[in-house]
């Protein structure tokens, strides 16, 4: 297959260098990119594929999402092991197989924190990179410049690596990791030597956006010619006890308005013209350790397994479902009251994340129930 | 139609259509998480903004336009089978005289730019934002059964006085189609040029603090594909109008509006 080169008059010139670099190295995978906004006008969907194969971390973030999930967690809270069947190699493999015939084409590797993972290598050559445009998340800890070379070797496409605040001292307390704030710095420019394409990400807690710190933020940024990508503080995982980080309305629009002057921009930011709103199924999904499907990062509620339902079965059963299938603007898991307050009883005591299909979501759900 | 065939059209304590015999997707029962704020409907401002930036309106004086309005509440409160309309929001509107030759081609030349214009006067620090950057021109037919092709006959004729009450929250654009269709005579599906105007005169139509409004789709207009739509939005405190798939489906979020035009 050949990509056509880009020529959009509505892209940037950066944008459009990227692109066109990209279809001359992978074509297959540019192709399918070039493919998406076609894709959305027939009313198919594309999301992004975040892969947890494993929640191994070596931080304890305040706010992690992914805490609950964590081996460490269930030992120390509720002194278990998961026994649940952990996905492998091969499930991989066969997911980026489903993926690239369903004409997705991209994942994000997740955790944990991925360059922790032994078999990561593995893991990017079971995605394929010729067939799938490849992401990691890192906390950059591990992110110098022979590791961010050998990246972009494997076929890392991009590298989003996290960043609390500006202040060096926030930034290692909200990570519980002295030492830090300097490896994200060191990982920085590690990844721009290399050649990866690199985004800083956040985590906006409330009332953060008008603070000082989240304007010099956007301003390194800016000045780096990296985006900025932030994410909203959600009630789950480790912020379910920090219910004073999740954001109000106020705090969104603080956001769009910085999108105005800054490369800051959240999984709801306008792209292009595309206004997709909240991107559960729609523009993501996250498949976890045990090969169940989440619609988002932050709702602990499956849509279906991987070794017992396909994954158009599973895409479809979340665009039919009325919380996650039509359009919306605000984010659900982070903004909605009624949405939040289901999440948080069904999960109560739960010991064993994400809920499976039935339990959480359904094909019963509804947007009259439990007001 | 008279309406004595009807059966008597339900709208709700907010203003809300209820659906009646409707087949296409729509919400029965709303939750009414995606609201309108309270904008001021301010006759004499809106007038002086129909003037200044549609040309619409200019031999009118405020109490004539407000006669005029009124006129039209009055025609509705008599019949039981609009006057529940009236509990939600109506935004007066001109459209000026305008043989429409080409819709598209109007609304991105003439109606969207007043738009921009008011919405930037009343908030100089927020903006409008047109995403349709492949133009509109032949973009834009009346859609059938819409009743829509009577604001475009009258503005052909003389300037158009009327209200839109974006009424028909959660339907899916075919079920509006269908809604109307159960509706007296003489309400019609609101396109571009009333939408528009709509938001020249009430420039914070869709602006929320505290919450977030709806999308509004121009559904008395068929877009160049079936399935396809255009539609003003809001994009935290700005305004934007943009394309989108609906494909016939329905969401919370996505509401319709009902233009009344006066009768003279």
């Amino acid at each position: 297959m050949t990509a056509t080169l880009t020529a959009d008059p509505g892209l940037t010139a950066s944008e459009a260098a990227k692109r066109n670099d990209l279809a001359s190295r992978k074509p297959h995978v540019a192709a399918k990119l070039a493919r998406v906004a076609e894709m959305e006008e027939r009313g198919e969907i594309s999301p992004i594929i975040r892969l947890e194969k494993s929640y191994l971390c070596n931080f304890q973030c305040t706010h992690c999402s992914a805490e609950y999930y964590m081996d460490r967690h269930l030992e120390k809270v509720f002194k278990i092991k998961d026994e649940r069947q952990k996905i492998d190699l091969d499930d991989i493999r066969r997911l980026s197989k489903e993926a690239d015939e369903l004409g997705l084409a991209r994942f994000v590797i997740t955790g944990g924190e991925p360059l922790v993972m032994k078999d990561f290598d593995a893991v990017v050559e079971a995605i394929d990179p010729d067939r799938h445009y490849v992401i990691t998340d890192t906390n950059g800890w591990f992110l110098d410049l022979e590791r961010a070379r050998h990246l972009k070797a494997i076929g890392v496409e991009k590298v989003q690596l996290s960043l609390d605040s500006m202040i060096e001292a926030e930034h290692d307390k909200f990570r519980n990791k002295p030492g830090s704030y300097k490896r994200v710095m060191r990982a920085i420019d590690a990844s721009l030597e290399a050649g990866l394409n690199l985004i800083l990400s956040t985590v906006l807690v409330r009332g953060r956006g008008k603070s000082d710190e989240f304007r010099q933020m956007c301003e390194f940024a800016k000045s780096k010619g990296i985006g900025l990508y932030v994410s909203y503080a959600k009630p789950t995982g480790s912020c379910t006890d920090h219910p004073e980080f999740v954001i109000d309305k106020e705090d969104a629009d603080v956001v769009r308005e910085l999108e105005k002057s800054y490369p800051v921009f959240t999984h709801m930011t306008p792209s292009y013209g595309s206004f997709k709103g909240c991107i559960t199924v729609k523009g993501i999904i996250t498949v976890t350790s045990t090969a169940e499907i989440t619609p988002c990062p932050y709702i602990d509620f499956s849509l279906g397994n991987l070794r017992q339902n396909s994954l158009k079965e599973i895409l479809d059963r979340g665009m039919r479902n009325p919380w996650l299938g039509p359009h919306r603007p605000d984010c659900l898991i982070g903004e909605d009251p009624q949405f939040i307050k289901i999440h948080t009883e069904r999960t109560k005591g739960a010991t064993h994340l994400p809920l499976p299909w039935g339990k959480g979501f359904s094909d019963n759900d509804s947007l009259q129930d439990e007001k | 139609m008279s309406t004595a065939t009807l059966a008597p059209a339900a709208f709700d304590e907010f203003g809300r259509c209820l659906p009646t015999a409707v087949q296409s997707p729509v919400h029965r029962q709303s939750r009414r998480y995606f609201r309108l704020g309270t904008p001021a409907v301010d006759p004499a401002a809106i007038l002086a903004r129909l003037g200044r930036h549609l040309g619409a309106g200019k031999g009118l004086d405020v109490n004539s336009f407000t006669r005029r309005i009124d006129a039209i509440r009055a025609r509705l409160a008599a019949d039981p089978a609009t006057a529940g309309m009236l509990n939600g929001l109506a935004v007066p509107f001109i459209v000026p005289r305008t043989p429409v030759t080409e819709i598209g081609t109007l609304m991105e030349e003439g109606y969207l730019p007043a738009v921009a214009r008011s919405f930037e006067e009343a908030f100089p620090a927020e903006r409008f934002t047109n995403h349709v950057k492949l133009g509109l021109a032949g973009k834009l037919t009346v859609q059938p059964g819409s009743r829509h092709e009577r604001l475009i006959e009258a503005m052909g004729d003389d300037e158009v006085v009327g209200l839109y009450f974006p009424c028909l929250t959660e339907y899916s654009l075919p079920a509006a189609v269908e809604q109307i269709a159960s509706l007296p005579d003489h309400l019609l599906l609101a396109g571009g040029f009333d939408t528009a105007a709509a938001f020249v005169g009430v420039p914070d139509l869709l602006l929320r603090t505290d919450g977030y409004p709806p999308l509004l789709w121009l559904t008395g207009l068929a877009g160049e594909k079936p399935g396809i739509g255009y539609h003003f939005e809001a994009y935290g405190h700005d305004l934007t109008f943009n394309r989108r798939a609906h494909l016939g489906q329905t969401a919370e979020y996505w509401w319709s509006g009902i233009s009344v035009l006066e009768t003279r």
